[in-house]
């Protein structure tokens, strides 16, 4: 019964209570450390933009989770800080038969687990073993993508598109001494040790967890308890797992004091989420975190200007615009596909669209990736060999459609919309008529995939530093979204993708860049540096190309 | 009564089926799926067939909803494939967050709109009521998005008076009964944890409350200057009845049946706010949830939301319905 007794003190309290929120403005910010080092008394907070999927790294395969296993596990090999180039983590030297089908790995001494066992080269085995001897729900492309990508399948295969396993086999031969054997040697090693998704977690653990099941019908399988939770997982890393609060979306982090390595500055490191650009912007400058990823290329100046510090990564990615030769055949007319690379100025996308730091594209793999070639045929911005080359093709009235993806970033494409803006002009420029194709990504990674689109963008970001991370996502044979065959491109990357010998192996890959640039199966536009924004109170870790931070770097000043 | 209740709940079961199609097929017919928003661009045909097969999702259609029908008899709404956790956990995780907001914000707006709808009819034509017909028409036509920004910018950007953003300070570890984080606190005498809740509730609630504040303000005001104008109400003061009486027993409360339909209504319409205000705040509630799911083709969790959100519609208005007759009995149908 509706008493206006109640609405009134209902009311007086409601307005005592914005009253007094407004009198006392006391937000307890995380501005406000406690006294003495800050270090030690007020937590690091970092907004990702979605949540971790899984404290379990195999059972995962994006950014944000392995933002955060990273802190907790370490892997075998790793990148050196802030660079590409493959160094030793839990392992202080490694190498390979000449086969390249064993790979054996000399442990650091004295390595700890956050559950006070040691690491050996036993523990090492019972991850892979396990990894390896997965069954039922695990076996979900989805739950162990990457171990699928690099070794292949299981120890027993329950689907027939399930891939040939190529891990052999883990042996201890002594304490500190982990061989892996493979069945093939592949152009995916020794980078897959390196891969945040092979965590090493404690052995201990593994015992507890083996049990575990992915449980649910195959149609909805639920991931274990232990992989949402904090309490049972421990790995080697600089930061243990104390909290994961789904309620809050944060994961608090917490210094592992016997740690082998430097031990981290910050004493609690919390990860939140923040899906909008815009709300993690303004958190920052709020003062309500101190850091976060993904930043917008347009707030990269601003931001900077406002004192804050954006330190920027070296690029890890391209962006390429792909010709679609089946479904478009005047795309097969290698002059035209020429004349749209010489239409298209993407100096000016990468002076106006990207973040400081990006770099126009020359071939399908930044730089920094062992086996890019310095001799490329290179295509350079020239209106006007591009109309004549139209010409010699007999395409100079060319009408085409181009697909650009909407309500989406990636890191390597940070405006698709403007990007595709520039490109229609600068084709529209030379003559050539230009319809725009637009969809959600969910639609347009399919449509694409299928020949739907003539001329589209698309990119990549790499796992670690392989030209055949690059080179072989598109061109180790025939694929439907580019729709062409060339037999000499595709019997190369076998070649390539098989002999054990890095320094043959960057050789090889030098060919193979310097034939897909004469072929031109698409248009490397450009490689950016996706943008992370600290508070200027804090000294941000090394930023690393592939986007690896390490937070125990990380302080306050 | 009861009998008015039961007849009310049961008509819920035909248009939760319909929906239930409608939704599925709707969103199968969508192009993609989730086999390419869970794998990243460079999968290989295999495995994206793999992962299909394994999700069930190459089955005729008409198998694949009896199975979810099924599913759904045992209570089970299957499981959301981008979190991979139960769809129902998911939903029990986020709903605290917008149902938190939502309440601040009809709390706001009761606790306001009534006193000064009633006030600014009582003095019609005033300083105060000039103010309130002018300020709930801005109230009405600001689009909640836009004053939560500015709101945002204002208060936690240059004043620093309150959080920009979350539901609670990063790193205070409050125990976690209900998920509601003001109750929580409450109840677990954690003083600290729920008032921390409420400065982040202040300014979401606050943006969020524009709209239904602004409505029932005017129907309010509207509905009181209709009561005050009925004979009765002179009847009661003629017969020299306490004015107190008069305002509360006679005009309050045969002024409060259309405002009570309003304020049932913007229930259900705020929550669609709030999906709009926990983007600003970064409060993670059901919003961004269902918009994230959309992008994955994520079936179940956007299937069971949209279904938890629908029946919780219809309860409300039952429970407008309900409460209206009760303050009414002409209503109550015999």
């Amino acid at each position: 019964m509706f008493k206006p007794e109640s609405a009134r003190s209902l009311s007086i309290t409601a307005i005592a209570m914005i009253m007094a929120l407004i009198a006392t403005g006391c937000a307890e910010s995380t501005r406000e450390g406690g006294g003495g080092d800050p270090n030690e008394s007020q937590p690091l907070v970092f907004a990702g933009a979605g949540d971790p999927r899984s404290v379990d790294p195999v059972l995962a395969n994006d950014g944000e989770t392995f933002r955060v296993t990273r802190q907790i596990y370490d892997t075998l090999l790793t990148h050196e800080p802030g660079g590409t180039k493959i160094v030793g983590g839990l392992a202080e030297s490694w190498e390979q038969s000449d086969d390249g089908t064993e790979w054996t790995f000399k442990l650091r001494d004295g390595v700890k687990f956050h559950d006070g066992e040691a690491l050996d080269a036993e523990a090492v085995c019972a991850n892979f073993n396990r990894w390896y001897n997965f069954t039922g729900n695990y076996q979900n492309s989805n739950q162990t993508y990457y171990w699928q990508k690099t070794f292949g399948g299981f120890a027993e295969n329950e689907d027939k598109d399930t891939p040939e396993a190529n891990f052999s086999s883990c042996s201890a031969p002594e304490e500190l001494t982990a061989v892996i054997k493979v069945e093939e040697p592949s152009a995916n090693y020794p980078g897959a040790f390196s891969l945040a998704s092979f965590g090493i977690m404690s052995p201990k653990v593994i015992e507890k967890v083996t049990d575990e099941k992915v449980t649910g019908d195959p149609g909805s399988p639920v991931l274990p308890d232990y992989s949402q939770e904090a309490g049972t997982v421990a790995g080697t890393g600089p930061y243990r797992l104390v909290d994961w609060d789904h309620d809050a979306q944060e994961v608090t982090l917490e210094r592992f004091d016997d740690y082998w390595g430097e031990k981290a500055k910050v004493k609690t490191l919390i990860v939140k989420t923040i899906s909008e650009e815009a709300a993690r912007k303004q958190a920052l400058e709020a003062g309500d975190i101190h850091g976060y990823d993904l930043v917008a290329p347009a707030d990269v100046e601003p931001l900077k200007q406002a004192g804050f510090r954006v330190p920027v990564r070296d690029v890890f990615n391209i962006l390429y615009l792909a010709y679609q030769q089946e479904t478009s055949e005047e795309l097969a007319d290698r002059k035209v596909r020429q004349a749209i690379a010489h239409a298209v100025d993407r100096q000016r996308i990468v002076d106006t669209i990207l973040p400081e730091g990006g770099k126009v594209a020359r071939q399908f793999i930044p730089e920094t990736v062992e086996g890019w070639s310095p001799d490329v045929t290179t295509y350079d911005f020239d209106p006007e060999k591009a109309k004549s080359l139209l010409k010699e093709a007999g395409q100079a009235d060319l009408e085409i459609d181009m697909c650009f993806p909407t309500e989406v970033t990636r890191p390597y494409m940070p405006a698709p919309q403007d990007i595709f803006d520039i490109i229609k002009a600068d084709l529209e420029a030379v003559g050539i008529t230009v319809t725009a194709n637009s969809m959600p990504w969910g639609d347009y990674i399919p449509y694409t995939d299928s020949g739907g689109c003539s001329l589209y963008l698309l990119g990549w970001t790499g796992d670690f530093n392989e030209a055949f991370n690059f080179l072989g996502t598109w061109f180790d044979g025939y694929d439907s979204g580019w729709g062409f065959r060339n037999d000499e491109l595709f019997a190369l990357m076998d070649e390539v993708s098989s002999v054990p010998d890095q320094e043959r192996r960057t050789k090889l890959y030098q060919e193979v860049n310097r034939e897909i640039m004469d072929y031109l199966p698409g248009l490397p536009i450009s490689h950016s540096p996706p943008s992370i924004a600290f508070a200027p109170n804090v000294n941000p870790p090394a930023v690393s190309p592939l986007t690896q931070e390490n937070f125990s770097e990380a302080s306050f000043k | 009564m009861l009998r008015f209740i039961v007849r009310r709940t049961l008509q819920l079961v035909p248009t939760l089926v319909g929906l239930s199609v409608l939704l599925f097929f709707w969103l199968r017919q969508l192009p993609g799926g989730p086999e390419y928003a869970l794998l990243g661009e460079d999968a290989t045909p295999e495995q994206r067939a793999a992962l299909r097969r394994a999700l069930g999702l190459d089955d005729p259609l008409i198998v694949q909803y009896w199975r979810f029908v099924t599913r759904l008899a045992e209570g089970d709404l299957g499981t959301s494939l981008q979190t991979g956790r139960p769809v129902l956990d998911e939903f029990a995780l986020r709903f605290p967050a917008t149902a938190e907001l939502a309440i601040s914000a009809i709390v706001i707006a009761v606790g306001i709109g009534i006193p000064l709808g009633y006030l600014a009819a009582r003095r019609r034509g005033g300083v105060l009521d000039s103010a309130v017909v002018g300020g709930s028409l801005i109230g009405i036509c600001t689009p909640v998005f836009f004053l939560a920004f500015v709101l945002k910018v204002i208060f936690a950007e240059h004043l620093g008076w309150f959080p920009s953003a979350f539901r609670q300070t990063p790193g205070f570890s409050a125990t976690r009964i209900t998920g509601f984080f003001v109750l929580d606190g409450l109840m677990t005498r954690e003083w600290d944890s729920a008032w921390d809740a409420i400065t982040h509730l202040a300014l979401p609630g606050l943006a969020l409350s524009s709209i239904p504040l602004a409505v029932i303000v005017r129907m309010t005001r509207a509905s009181v200057l209709e009561v005050l104008a009925e004979d009765y109400v002179r009847t009661a003061e003629a017969k020299g009845l306490h004015r107190h009486v008069v305002r509360t027993r006679h005009v309050l409360r045969n002024a409060m049946l259309p405002v009570t339909t309003a304020i049932g209504l913007q229930t259900g319409a705020l929550f669609a706010g709030a999906v709009l205000t926990e983007s600003v705040f970064a409060f993670g509630g059901i919003g961004s949830f269902v918009y994230a799911s959309t992008q994955t083709r994520d079936y179940p969790a956007l299937l069971g939301f949209i279904l938890i959100i629908a029946c919780m519609y219809v309860l409300i208005n039952l429970l407008v319905d309900i409460s209206y007759s009760l303050l009414d009995p002409r209503v109550r149908v015999s």
